[in-house]
């Protein structure tokens, strides 16, 4: 295997449920050593997504290539761990014995007391499973996903159910995984998790990939800046929807909120038209913003 | 997969609810039925006396108990939670969690048969030729993955609130007809009918006619590998569909 070699590769890959497009003619690649976060409102196809991507649904047409193999290959040969939010436990048995039942299982297994140890869930690891909180319980299934040396790693919202101390810790436990240069995909609609830890970020809306780049990209495509201001005056919409550069006009009493691609040539335009703003304030986009002004012009572009 | 089944046994013996009704429940039964019946009394048409009939209807009974109820039900639960998913991201073989399902029952349902084996040995005095228990024994654990197969099917097929009663009605139907708990002797010459058809009725014939010293009849034999055909091949089918599903 070539350091080059995709670890994953959808080609042209459609998933239909009656009439429901899934996922709609989905290609990307993922490559070795990325960390990368799967984004969208719920229904947009993410949780189908890695049903394809681990081989749990078979696509209606298109091809999943894992490893450059088929998904359940890559997972026979220990290359892919994989926690669901739809994955149950083993009841009526002990954290450890589920910990060390999933490292029996892997071809390249880590010993358990690691495993619990770096999931941290060492000090439960006597506890049945069936008593755990919800954040304990994600926290054994990230132990399963990593029970040994997989090259990939898939979580499908692994912070649900923590609360924010403890997801601070897991995703430092998540960063590790990575800097051993695993590649990590994983979905979630904390978008500040995805700011934060991925450098890669695909934005998924209606089983179709909306944005692929890094989170800085994703906000610049969405129109990089806020501008926020209050006009004493009557305002004049049409002239303001005339400014240049500007993607999105909002005016409500005298505040007027207006995101621009490129705010210096809005704002000199705007000081351009006689107005007067006040309390003027230009702020970068937030990645939240970003995510709902593109699914927005998507939603918008497709009534 | 053995790690699987290990587990899972370790699991199947600290369920002590479970345990009761699969090892014990079984022996408790054949007291109650045979206990006060006198050791000569033969049941109708078949030259054994009712403890000697009764044990091996209590012993098949228990085997039934063990691996039909911890196969159906456990693997509905399962799938439900999410269980069976989780296990599809690991390269356990699809087929083995079935497979380890149906060792762990195997392995509860083996004590079931020898406890009843004991006590109607030491309380009632039955008495058969070292051979004769050893084949019974054989032929009553290897008969009881007919059900096992059932079992599977059943818990692929029914989920959530509907298993137990389906599992319960299958249960105790194949129970009655198949003359574990009363030969089928004493019933209505219509249902009798129906009966000799039954899974359990040519299960047990098996061990009877080894208890009478013959060897188990063709038909009965056929009749259990009909059967086995038709739950494996359902619990296959039904198994490949949930797979596509989920």
């Amino acid at each position: 295997m070539t350091t080059t070699a995709s670890v994953v590769a959808f080609d042209q890959v459609s998933k239909t449920y009656g009439t429901v497009r899934a996922v709609d003619g989905l290609s990307l690649t993922l490559h070795p050593g990325e960390t990368v976060a799967l984004l969208g409102p719920n229904g947009a196809g993410k949780s189908t997504t890695l049903d394809l991507l681990l081989g749990l649904k078979q696509p209606d047409s298109g091809t999943v290539r894992v490893f450059g193999t088929g998904p359940r290959e890559a997972i026979v040969a220990g290359r892919v761990g994989a926690m669901l939010q739809s994955g149950g436990l083993m009841d009526e048995v002990m954290v450890a014995e589920l910990v060390r039942l999933a490292c029996a299982l892997h071809p390249k297994p880590y010993p358990a007391n690691d495993v619990l140890a770096r999931a941290g869930i060492a000090q439960i690891a006597d506890r049945k499973v069936n008593k755990l909180s919800g954040g304990q319980a994600q926290r054994v299934r990230f132990a399963l996903a990593t029970a040994g040396d997989s090259d990939l790693i898939v979580l499908d919202e692994p912070t649900t159910g923590m609360d924010v101390t403890t997801r601070q810790a897991f995703w430092a436990t998540m960063r590790e995984q990575a800097d051993q240069g695993r590649t990590v995909l994983f979905a979630t609609h904390y978008l500040e998790e995805a700011d934060a830890i991925a450098d890669r970020v695909l934005v998924l809306h209606r089983g179709r990939l909306l944005a692929d780049g890094t989170a800085a990209e994703i906000k610049a495509k969405a129109g990089a800046r806020r501008i926020s201001f209050d006009l004493r005056d009557s305002i004049d919409e049409a002239a303001l929807r005339a400014l240049p550069f500007l993607t999105h006009l909002d005016v409500s009493g005298h505040t007027v909120r207006i995101q621009s691609a490129d705010a210096d040539a809005t704002v000199h335009a705007l000081y351009g038209l006689g107005a007067y703003p006040r309390n003027l304030e230009v702020a970068g986009l937030g990645l939240e913003q970003a995510f709902v002004a593109i699914t927005e012009a998507e939603e918008a572009r497709t009534r | 997969m053995n790690s699987l089944i290990g587990l899972e046994l370790t699991r199947a013996l600290r369920n002590r609810k479970f345990l009761f009704f699969s090892v014990l429940y079984p022996s408790v039964l054949f007291l109650l039925i045979a206990g006060s019946a006198d050791s000569t009394t033969k049941v109708d048409g078949t030259g054994l006396t009712l403890p000697t009939y009764m044990m091996v209807s209590m012993a098949s009974f228990g085997a039934l108990t063990a691996v039909l109820m911890g196969n159906s039900e456990r693997i509905a639960k399962e799938r439900e939670s999410g269980w069976v998913r989780q296990l599809r991201l690991t390269p356990l073989p699809g087929r083995g969690y079935v497979l380890a399902k149906t060792a762990s029952a195997a392995v509860v349902s083996l004590p079931s048969i020898v406890i009843v084996f004991v006590v109607a040995a030491t309380v009632k005095g039955v008495r058969l030729d070292a051979w004769q228990w050893l084949a019974l024994t054989g032929a009553i654990w290897a008969g009881s993955l007919v059900f096992a197969a059932l079992g599977v099917a059943i818990g692929y097929l029914a989920s959530g609130d509907a298993v137990r009663p389906i599992t319960m009605i299958t249960y105790f139907g194949l129970s009655i007809l198949g003359g574990l708990w009363m030969p089928t002797t004493t019933f209505p010459d219509w249902l009798q009918d129906i009966a000799k058809w039954a899974p359990t009725h040519a299960y047990a014939a098996l061990g009877q006619a080894i208890e009478q010293s013959q060897a188990p009849h063709a038909k009965d034999i056929a009749v259990l590998a009909v059967f086995f055909a038709l739950f494996t091949g359902g619990a296959a089918w039904l198994y490949r569909k949930d797979t596509l599903k989920a």
